[in-house]
């Protein structure tokens, strides 16, 4: 019995000293392939903005002035499923002062999008992203000096088709990263009211009917596109970028007879930082959404 | 180069450009801007043409060439203000820096019907005074109760301190006479401290494209009950030719109420709800753009009739006495008197 016992004993100890390399193999097999669970890039730019805005139901001639403008990103993975699509939403807020002769205006607009995209890699360092967004967009155009129309109301909401190209290239020793995205609503709603209806009536006396009108190429004609640079930092975490943003916001309807376009470029400069759900961070640090 | 690459070539690359009105800043340009806005925006040209002939093509022939010649910026701005000063109507107004074209005729052509030496006579030196409205109890137990203007924002507790403080009279003068107007929402608010329940008191359109006749369904306003302290006992509202705008817009909503009487003089009208615009020179121009009706689907843009008409008389005006006040005071003590008779019977 005591034989018996030793036998097996030796038994075990063979079969698992044989099976420590096989259990530390497919321990670092393990280790190798862990896919983050959720895996963002963030960025945060704040710039400068030129504007150009005209809306017929203030004034017939256009407002030109510059202003302030923050933007927040984040683009991420899928959260399950195998990589196959990639999220972003992006915040945009500006608050800008411009001028027509005597005449000021504040223009102050927030929007945000969010957009699911579906990559497709062309090569190495490039892949283009095709996909679509849904944009909600509040603000308004006050001109202090138009006494019962000093107020242009800006509401909307759009669904666009969306598409990025993304570059990596080196640059300096470390790998750089371009990016352009353009985004155009196809169809949505915005608040529009008729020619000649003043606010008082709209609001003050409650006759609301038909001031949410369709939105579609033909009646508003808008683009947003973004140029973004990622360069790497050297006194930086790997996961850091110095962000290098353009963004042109062409947003125009013509609608009831009442003409608007809000141009602006934006020029701003922030951070993107890649983030990590898992704790192996160093183990996956190579790895971007982008 | 680079900016107006930025501004309008790449957009236009891109999406196709909604612009703005085609006129440059030169004199003509100015003109034709001015012109145009008017002729897209002005509400009351079938008005104009009915009450006295306008004809804004032949306004156009008239001062095209004049504003042609025009030297200077000054000269350009009495040139542009005369040609609005042909659409008669006070809401029509022309401002740079040169200061704002008004067109007065709309009362200075009638009896002024107001003094405030006079009215002196009356408030004394111990009125109240509530965020710009002036009142009293005159002698007889009635209220009076002085509107300057509807551009300040009394509010209702305001109100209902005022007619609190006025409850032991017999009735009320609400005395908005020279009131040039201000927020139709002022006019409005004060109207509701005299009703008890929802009427309806009027019509508001809007152009709904750029023909003179394209107007929107005229919709009904109504003349809610105020949350504070209503006043039901007799009112009469006195009015003069400076009765204006959103002061017109209060006696249009006083009228439908049983327990008030309009006298006076007819109002100086001013019932368009006006828009601005600017120029290419960045003058501004404002106009009257969406006509406010009375609740028999009429324009008010001439005036309101008085239910009572009643001058100042010359006689009275040496002697500092208001006959307006005076009559209103009778109308009120009249409203009494048929009260007790029919009690009598």
């Amino acid at each position: 019995m005591k034989n018996v016992i030793s036998k097996v004993t030796l038994l075990i100890a063979a079969l698992a000293l044989a099976a420590l390399p096989a259990a530390s193999r497919a321990q670092h097999f393990v280790a190798d392939t862990i896919i983050p669970e959720r895996i963002a890039v963030k960025s945060t730019t704040y710039g400068i903005t030129s504007i150009n805005s005209l809306d017929t139901y203030l004034s017939g001639y256009s407002f030109s002035g510059g202003g302030v403008h923050i933007q927040h990103e984040s683009f991420r993975d899928a959260r399950t499923g195998s990589y196959r699509w990639k999220y972003q939403t992006i915040f945009n807020g500006m608050l800008g002062y411009t001028t027509q002769g005597n005449n000021g205006e504040i223009a102050g607009l927030a929007s945000y999008a969010w957009g699911g995209y579906h990559p497709f890699s062309i090569g190495k360092r490039l892949k283009l992203l095709a996909g679509a967004q849904i944009e909600v967009e509040g603000g308004a155009l006050y001109v202090p000096s138009n006494g019962n129309n000093p107020v242009s109301m800006k509401l909307r909401a759009a669904i666009a088709a969306s598409g990025m190209a993304i570059y990596h290239f080196p640059a300096k020793g470390k790998e750089w990263t371009a990016r352009l995205q353009a985004d155009v609503p196809l169809a949505g709603a915005m608040f529009a009211p008729e020619y000649g209806q003043s606010y008082y009536e709209i609001f003050g006396l409650g006759h609301a009917g038909g001031t949410v009108a369709f939105t579609h190429p033909f009646n508003s004609p808008s683009l947003r596109y973004m140029l973004t640079l990622d360069i790497p930092l050297k006194w930086r975490r790997h996961s850091t970028t110095l962000r290098l943003s353009y963004t042109g916001n062409i947003f125009q309807s013509d609608i009831n007879s009442i003409r608007c376009h809000i141009y602006r470029h934006s020029f701003g400069i922030g951070f993107a930082r890649t983030i990590f759900k898992i704790k192996q961070e160093n183990k996956i640090k190579a790895y971007s959404p982008f | 180069m680079i900016k107006r690459l930025l501004t309008y070539i790449l957009p236009l690359m891109l999406t196709g450009c909604i612009q703005e009105d085609d006129f440059s800043d030169t004199p003509n340009g100015n003109f034709e801007a001015l012109w145009r806005v008017i002729d897209e925006r002005y509400c009351f040209f079938e008005q104009a043409e009915e009450e006295f002939g306008l004809n804004w093509n032949a306004v156009y022939e008239k001062y095209r060439p004049i504003a042609e010649e025009c030297k200077s910026d000054a000269q350009l701005f009495d040139v542009l203000g005369d040609m609005l000063a042909e659409l008669r109507d006070g809401h029509v107004n022309l401002s740079s820096i040169y200061g704002t074209k008004f067109y007065w005729d709309w009362k200075l052509n009638h009896p002024i019907n107001f003094s405030d030496s006079i009215q002196r006579n009356y408030l004394g030196k111990d009125f109240r005074l509530t965020n710009g409205i002036k009142y009293t109890t005159l002698p007889d137990s009635i209220g009076y109760i002085y509107v300057e203007s509807f551009a300040g924002g009394f509010s209702t507790d305001n109100l209902s301190l005022m007619l609190l403080n006025l409850k032991n009279t017999k009735g009320v003068i609400i005395d908005i006479r020279n009131n040039g107007g201000g927020m139709l929402t002022s006019a409005e608010k004060l109207a509701s401290a005299f009703t008890d329940r929802k009427i309806h008191c009027g019509y508001i359109q809007h152009k709904t494209g750029k023909g003179h006749n394209e107007f929107s369904r005229p919709e009904k306003i109504y003349l809610e009950p105020s949350k504070g302290a209503i006043w039901l006992r007799p009112a009469v509202v006195l009015t003069n030719r400076g009765v204006y705008s959103a002061a017109n817009h209060f006696v249009m909503l006083m009228r439908e109420l049983p327990h008030v009487t309009i006298l006076g003089d007819t109002t100086g009208g001013g019932s368009g709800l006006p828009l601005n615009s600017t120029l290419p020179n960045g003058w501004s121009v404002r106009m009257s753009a969406c006509p406010i009706l009375n609740a028999q689907g009429e324009h008010t843009e001439f005036g309101i009739a008085p239910d009572v008409k009643a001058d100042i008389t010359a006689a009275d005006w040496q002697q500092g006495r208001d006959t307006m006040i005076e009559r209103a005071k009778e109308e009120i003590f009249a409203i009494y008197d048929k009260k007790a008779d029919k009690e009598a019977e």
